[in-house]
């Protein structure tokens, strides 16, 4: 049991996450509640939406850091024109278009340009954030209509709309995942040159996946609207790389083809529950980076040791496996 | 007259100005194994990668079944049914056996087991379906190669090189399905080194040299001495295995009762000045023990010594510093930089004597030094090692090891891919080694080349050291011993 636990990232995680969770719960009484939990869900929305888009992009062995960027430029969009006048799912539907298009963009020069997507992916970060100050004029994007924030509206068993959004996604992508064409994704992020090799359609997959994220970001930049109401223009800023680290946290391998949707929503949560936890126990939010980091580090590192010693576990076991039989050798001078 | 399946019209290619293909005509007739054969870098294995799609010519038509390959892409060639075995296998490291072989087939990878565990059985060789791929070695990672090919039931297939790694076994199994294939009114190309593998199962033979057809006929009518002057102009047969020479009284490598990864209780002497041959077949254990000398594995027990003193090499790098070096049998996992220059590659192993600020232009001139006497075929020393073809990335690998001066030296497979001109030289430059007293550990799956460069052999099987026989052993007389042990160790 403990070994399958320690075998799987994704349920050390878990098991860490639980621990955690149950300490603070006793330190802070009253923590543990169905409250907490929904707590945790609507604060993690947004970070989950945007690690569930850049999810395939790192699976391809691709990376995108632009998300936070395409998020503000598509709750920008949203803004402008549902404050114009416009009905709401024009403004959602002209959100997505950005988002997509703006994938499209880093897609293109990924897939079809060969730029490297660190690069493409920086380049264009600065790119969407400037066209979305000049769009505002820097200004902030206030007094959204109701209709915006009722997305983030409890109704359905407690879910919003976007709450609701978020679990197809999580289920969508775990569907395709398993399909044989999901396969393809971890495929050219394992081995870029097999996958040519075999005929997988390799830039259209990259390309799909940049568009992809490119639309999950849209999606984020809506929740984050309805959130909070308004529009900042550093909205999004900088929560690419905590998706990043959710990310790495659960398991999914930066050098691409490793990962599971379960272990990006595991790290997400991870993530938001130590947000939510130092609330409860009253540490000022300016500690929370601190303690953030500090957790990523100890989990990879203690993850790392343990892989280690279980990956030299195997070996041995793999090669005492018919090894052990009394000697047969002879010895070489003897026929020599 | 058979049908035509897939045909190469005056193809052409160069990388930058420098030619490769010049004006080649080729083609693949049903119910027929073409041999294609050339020196290292005559360009088959590009010819081959255009025909599949994977290159796109400079000038030239390439058919498929009569219809033009177009759009030129591999996915284009395999609808069109082609497929290419290639030469260095590419799998998926974090993906398993199965899934490795079926990534790209029309149904979910589940639907093939039967029918690969039947081919795997019919190949003989020890792979289970579901191992992680990365955990493969290099010649189970060309069966997994070989496997594609076989359960994609291409129409046209072409395998470049895929003997390389395997042992006489083996090959004469994938020689059962080829001829299997050739019946059923497939095409298939073949390409190898050896010319005996060729005979034994092409029909029809077209040699390349310096990008230009040389000679394209029947097997059974053209001589062995024809093809060998058509690939390249002075180079006659493989030589003799030269006299027996008497062994030095001087141990430089004694190994007593050594336990490691995959092989128990080891002992063997290795003389100043002599060639040992290491055989047996795959999973036998060789390589193992091989890394384990160099420090590149744990050592669970025994003792080594080097020239009557104690020898403990945990890394490679304290075994370099005392000339005791290994040639990988992997060259492009472990043995070269493949983006690095050339030159660099060949100081790779000997950097801790490199001044502080280095000199480029001595570096170079070690490079050039093995360029001439290796015959590596290259423009300038400058170019990565990945722009060379296989045979010649093989003989930059050998310059490494000959940089570090070894007094052991351990090769291991170090004619993979090497054509028989290169072989040849590569043959004589490890007799000159032995003279001038490097010990010289030789692994190899291939019996011939054992038994022509050996002093004394010694069998592997199921990681036990089974047997020894004097140098100038028949073939046969290997084969029975490390077959007959690994029956033995199955049982
Ligand atoms: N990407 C590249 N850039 C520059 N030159 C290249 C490139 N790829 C191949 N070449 C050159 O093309 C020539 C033919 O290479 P190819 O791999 O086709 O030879 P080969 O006949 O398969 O040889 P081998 O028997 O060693 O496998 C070689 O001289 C090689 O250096
Ligand atoms: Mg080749």
């Amino acid at each position: 049991m403990l070994e399958r636990i320690a075998r799987e990232r994704v349920a050390t995680l878990f098991l860490v996450t639980v621990i955690v969770l149950l300490l603070v719960g006793m330190a802070a009484p009253g923590f543990l509640s169905a409250r907490t939990a929904s707590i945790i869900w609507s604060n993690g929305l947004v970070l989950m939406l945007v690690a569930l888009g850049i999810f395939p992009v790192i699976l391809t062995r691709n990376i995108d850091v632009s998300g936070g960027s395409v998020l503000g430029l598509s709750a920008v969009t949203l803004g402008l024109t549902v404050n114009a006048g416009a009905p709401l799912p024009v403004g959602i539907a002209a959100a997505l278009g950005a988002g997509a298009a703006a994938g499209a963009l880093n897609g293109g020069l990924v897939a079809l340009l060969g730029v490297p997507s660190i690069v493409a992916t920086l380049g264009t970060l600065g790119l969407f954030r400037g066209v979305m100050l000049i769009a505002t004029g820097g200004e902030w994007i206030e007094e959204l209509p109701q209709g915006v924030k009722d997305l983030a509206d409890k109704g359905f068993f407690g879910l919003s709309a976007i709450g609701i959004v978020a679990l197809a996604v999580i289920v969508v992508v775990w569907l395709v995942l398993r399909t044989r064409r999901g396969r393809w994704i971890f495929a050219v992020g394992d081995n870029r040159e097999a996958a040519r090799h075999l005929g997988l359609p390799v830039r259209r997959i990259e390309f799909f996946a940049f568009v992809w994220a490119g639309l999950m970001y849209a999606i984020a930049g809506i929740a984050f609207a309805a959130q909070i109401g308004f529009v900042p223009n550093q909205a999004g800023s900088g929560l690419e790389l905590r998706a990043i680290a959710a990310l790495v946290l659960g398991g999914i391998s930066l050098l691409g083809g490793v990962g599971s949707v379960a272990g990006v929503v595991i790290g997400v949560i991870f993530f938001t529950s130590i947000d939510t936890a130092l609330v409860f126990l009253k540490i000022p939010a300016y500690w929370n980076d601190l303690i953030g980091g500090a957790m990523l580090l100890a989990v990879l590192l203690i993850d790392g040791r343990l892989r280690i010693a279980l990956e030299a576990r195997d070996r041995a076991a793999r090669y005492r496996r018919g090894g052990t039989q009394p000697s047969k050798s002879r010895d070489l001078e003897e026929a020599a | 007259m058979t049908s035509v399946l897939a045909e190469l019209g005056r193809v052409s290619k160069s990388y930058g100005n420098v030619p490769v293909l010049k004006g080649v005509d080729f083609e693949v007739r049903a119910g027929e194994v073409h041999a294609l054969l050339g020196g290292n870098g005559a360009g088959k294995s590009t010819l081959m990668k255009i025909l599949a799609g994977l290159i796109a010519p400079s000038a030239g038509r390439v058919s498929i079944g009569g219809a033009p390959l177009s759009p030129a892409t591999p996915a284009q060639a395999q609808a069109m049914g082609l497929y290419l075995v290639p030469q260095e296998a590419h799998i998926f490291p974090n993906q398993s056996v199965l899934e490795n072989i079926c990534i790209g087939l029309p149904r979910r990878a589940e639907a093939y087991r039967t029918r690969i565990r039947d081919l795997i059985a019919e190949l003989g060789v020890a792979l289970s379906p579901d191992a992680k791929a990365s955990t493969l070695e290099i010649a189970d990672r060309q069966v997994v190669e070989i496997l594609r090919g076989l359960v994609r039931e291409a129409k046209v297939l072409i395998l470049d090189e895929p003997t390389s790694a395997l042992t006489p076994h083996e090959v004469e199994t994938l020689f059962e399905r080829m001829r299997a294939l050739r019946e059923t009114g497939h095409g298939l190309v073949f390409i190898s080194h050896k010319l005996h593998e060729l005979r034994a199962v092409s029909d029809r033979i077209t040699v390349l040299r310096d990008g230009y057809v040389m000679h394209s006929a029947k097997m059974s009518e053209s001589g062995d001495a024809e093809i060998l002057a058509a690939m390249s102009p002075g180079v006659g047969a493989l030589r003799e295995r030269r006299a027996d020479r008497a062994r030095a009284e001087r141990k430089t490598l004694e190994v007593t009762g050594l336990c490691g990864e995959g092989f128990v209780d080891i002992s063997f002497d290795l003389h100043h000045g002599e060639v040992l041959g290491l055989t047996g077949v795959v999973g036998a254990g060789r390589t193992e023990l091989a890394e384990t000398l160099v420090g590149l594995r744990p050592r669970a027990g025994g003792k080594i010594a080097l020239e009557g003193r104690p020898f403990l090499a945990r890394t490679p790098r304290e075994a370099v510093r005392q000339n005791v070096v290994i040639l990988s049998e992997d060259r492009q996992q472990y043995g070269l930089f493949l983006d690095a220059p050339l030159f660099w590659n060949t100081s790779s192993l000997v950097h801790y004597l490199l001044p502080f600020v280095l000199r480029p232009s001595a570096e170079r001139a070690r490079f050039e030094g093995y360029r001439k006497t290796l015959g590596i075929k290259c423009e300038t020393a400058d170019q990565p090692v990945r722009s060379l073809s296989g045979g010649n990335q093989q003989k930059v690998l050998l310059s490494k090891c000959l940089a570090a001066k070894p007094r052991v030296l351990i090769l291991d497979e170090p004619t993979r891919g090497v054509d028989v001109g290169a072989r040849n030289d590569i043959y004589e430059l490890i007799e000159q080694l032995a003279d001038a007293g490097t010990a010289v550990l030789l692994i190899s799956s291939d019996f011939d080349e054992v038994v022509r460069l050996s002093d004394r052999i010694a069998v592997m099987a199921g990681g036990h050291l089974v047997g020894a026989l004097a140098g100038g052993s028949s073939t046969d007389e290997i084969a029975q011993l490390a077959f007959e042990s690994k029956e033995a160790a199955h049982a």
